[in-house]
């Protein structure tokens, strides 16, 4: 419980943060679910998912459409909350259907089936432009924030990150999480003891999509706008990165991973950007960092850092 | 008729483009295991790079512009990709960050503005009553010519049998004396300037700009998932397949479907062949 210490400052800070940080913070944990949530099935499953943002996207849309619902022609009136989870269990859904064609896919073809999943939910989205708002994706209207203002809605996104990490731990912990890390060490030892491989690595993906699918919806809820970034590969990648980083198969790892990055991105790197008054995306400096660190520690930083110690 | 004529040759024409794209980009998975998510950056640069040049040097331009992005492909190996090479996620990771930061550093020098290179020939000549221009015709040939020479090079040559050897057994290549890296580095480099080649040739065809890279790679995939991975002559007729689909799909139905039918159908094979058409282990 020593780790609830660390939740002080998060706590404290609408006190004495200047809006832009606090606002920025709000996204960082939902980002983190979508981090911790893409580990569930790369760290703890093995399973190289590079089209997590399906789900995120998923889960995004569905709550925004059903917020609009005239744009699928439909007369609706569903609470927030309803539609938030709503997005999680269509993510789910769609994590069973995919799960079911690819998990039979051993290592590299998983991962480029799921790579191009995304880029196909993108033309999709731009093929049906009149109701996903196509490159541009559209507004949710501001009537449907997830709370009055700014402050309580970062304490609501604070609360959410620690509800998904709380029930995610307790996941990996149950004998579910046992099994799957026997599927992760060796797939032919496991089903060798008896564990039924596909049926647990499904369970993984189908719950990994779950709380993307979640997370991508309080996410619209909190920008008030969904659009093609929330499948896009920048997105991925940052994901990617976050995990790696801090370390797979390790819950906090991912977790400073995702702060790190997130907040390296977002704050560091555009201040960066806008001193220099340069012409370029915030983006560049992630990138070249990530090749650095990636040469320098492919083990991953924190696990280099530990050896270091020990 | 007329219309399945016409889907059989522009099929051919986009299939011998993607042929060139796809076979570098699944021999380098062969013969090192890498999956290398910057083959598309090498598609756009050897574009960007002929078209620079051509004030300059004219058609020649493409020669130094090859062989640029081939160095550039030596260069990612031997100093992004050898380091970390026992990491796969890391490789992947790697190639991704740099194809993402490449598209960023073309967009900044060029603008979001799209390019194209110019036409060798004008005319147009008529194929078993199908219009087709005399350009595009050169271009399949090039490619062909290009996809013949890189199949003699592999089994004939010295160096093509030392990467079809280290393909299968990279132990016992390094036993019998071969620089397995120096191997992985020509590999790329090959792959790179097969890339490079297609850039330029697509850029005849269509307008190429720094997103082309990332939609690119999606069909490097796609046909090397269908062809079987580490197959070069499956992805081959793989690219073929995949141009049929995508000219059938465009004349007969909507442009905006080709790719998610051509992915689709691929995710369909996959379900019934896990291995892909032509799957090696």
């Amino acid at each position: 419980m020593r780790w609830l210490v660390l939740l002080i400052p998060l706590l404290v800070a609408p006190l004495v943060a200047p809006q832009s940080l606090i606002y920025l913070l709000g996204l960082t944990f939902i980002f983190v679910v979508f981090v911790v949530s893409w580990d569930l099935i790369a760290g703890y499953a093995g399973q190289i998912n590079l089209g997590h943002t399906v789900f995120i996207g998923i889960g995004a849309y569905t709550t925004a459409l059903l917020q609009n619902p005239e744009r699928i022609g439909l007369h609706l009136n569903v609470p927030i909350w309803a539609s938030i989870l709503a997005g999680g269990f269509v993510a789910l859904a769609f994590g069973f259907a995919i799960g079911a064609v690819c998990l039979r896919l051993r290592g590299y073809y998983l991962a480029l089936v799921t790579a191009i999943l995304p880029l196909i939910c993108i033309q999709l989205l731009n093929v049906y432009s009149n109701v996903f708002g196509g490159y541009e994706g559209f507004s949710v209207g501001f009537g449907k924030a997830l709370a009055p203002n700014l402050v309580e809605e970062y304490y609501v996104t604070l609360l959410f990150m620690i509800v998904c990490l709380l029930s995610i731990t307790l996941l990996v912990r149950s004998p579910l999480g046992k099994k799957l890390k026997a599927v992760r060490e060796d797939e032919e030892l496991a089903e060798a003891v008896g564990v039924d491989v596909v049926k647990y690595k499904l369970i993984a993906f189908c719950l990994s999509a779950f709380f993307a699918g979640v997370a991508g919806a309080v996410m619209v809820h909190y920008r008030l706008t969904v659009g093609p970034d929330y499948f896009d590969v920048p997105l991925m990648l940052t994901i990617i990165l976050a995990a790696v980083i801090g370390g797979l198969g390790t819950i906090y790892g991912p977790v400073l991973g995702a702060f790190m990055v997130y907040l390296a991105k977002n704050y560091v790197f555009s201040a960066i950007v806008q001193a220099l008054s340069l012409n370029v995306s915030d983006e560049i400096f992630l990138y070249a960092l990530l090749i650095l660190i990636i040469l320098k520690c492919p083990e991953g930083i924190f696990e280099k850092i530990g050896r270091a110690i020990s | 008729m007329a219309v399945m004529l016409e889907i059989l040759i522009y099929g051919v024409i986009i299939g011998s483009i993607w042929a060139l794209v796809a076979s570098g980009f699944s021999l380098v998975f062969g013969v090192a295991r890498i999956l290398n998510f910057a083959h598309g950056i090498f598609f756009i640069l050897g574009a960007y790079l002929a078209v620079v040049l051509f004030p300059y040097l004219g058609f020649l331009s493409i020669v130094p512009s090859v062989l640029m992005v081939g160095a550039f492909g030596w260069f990612v190996y031997r100093f992004l990709i050898s380091p970390i090479k026992g990491y796969e996620v890391m490789v992947i990771l790697i190639t991704l960050a740099l194809a993402l930061l490449m598209e960023q550093i073309v967009l900044a020098i060029f603008k979001d503005v799209s390019i194209s290179f110019p036409l060798f020939l004008s005319g147009v000549v008529f194929l078993f009553g199908v219009p087709v221009p005399e350009n595009r015709l050169l271009i399949t040939a090039i490619a062909f010519a290009v996809i013949a020479i890189l199949d003699i090079f592999i089994t004939r040559s010295k160096t093509g049998k030392f990467i079809t050897a280290t393909s299968q057994d990279m132990e016992a290549s390094m036993l019998v004396g071969i620089d397995v890296e120096s191997v992985y580095s020509v590999t790329m480099a090959i792959s790179a300037m097969l890339a490079g080649l297609a850039g330029i040739l697509y850029a005849q065809i269509y307008a190429v700009n720094p997103e082309t890279a990332l939609r690119v790679l999606i069909y490097a995939f796609a046909i090397v998932i269908l062809g079987g991975l580490g197959s070069v002559r499956g992805s081959v007729v793989a690219s073929f397949i995949i141009g049929f689909i995508q000219t059938a799909v465009s004349t007969l139905y909507d442009p905006r479907w080709a790719e998610i039918v051509a992915l689709v159908t691929i995710i369909v094979v996959l379900i019934v062949r896990p291995k892909g058409l032509f799957g090696v282990e």
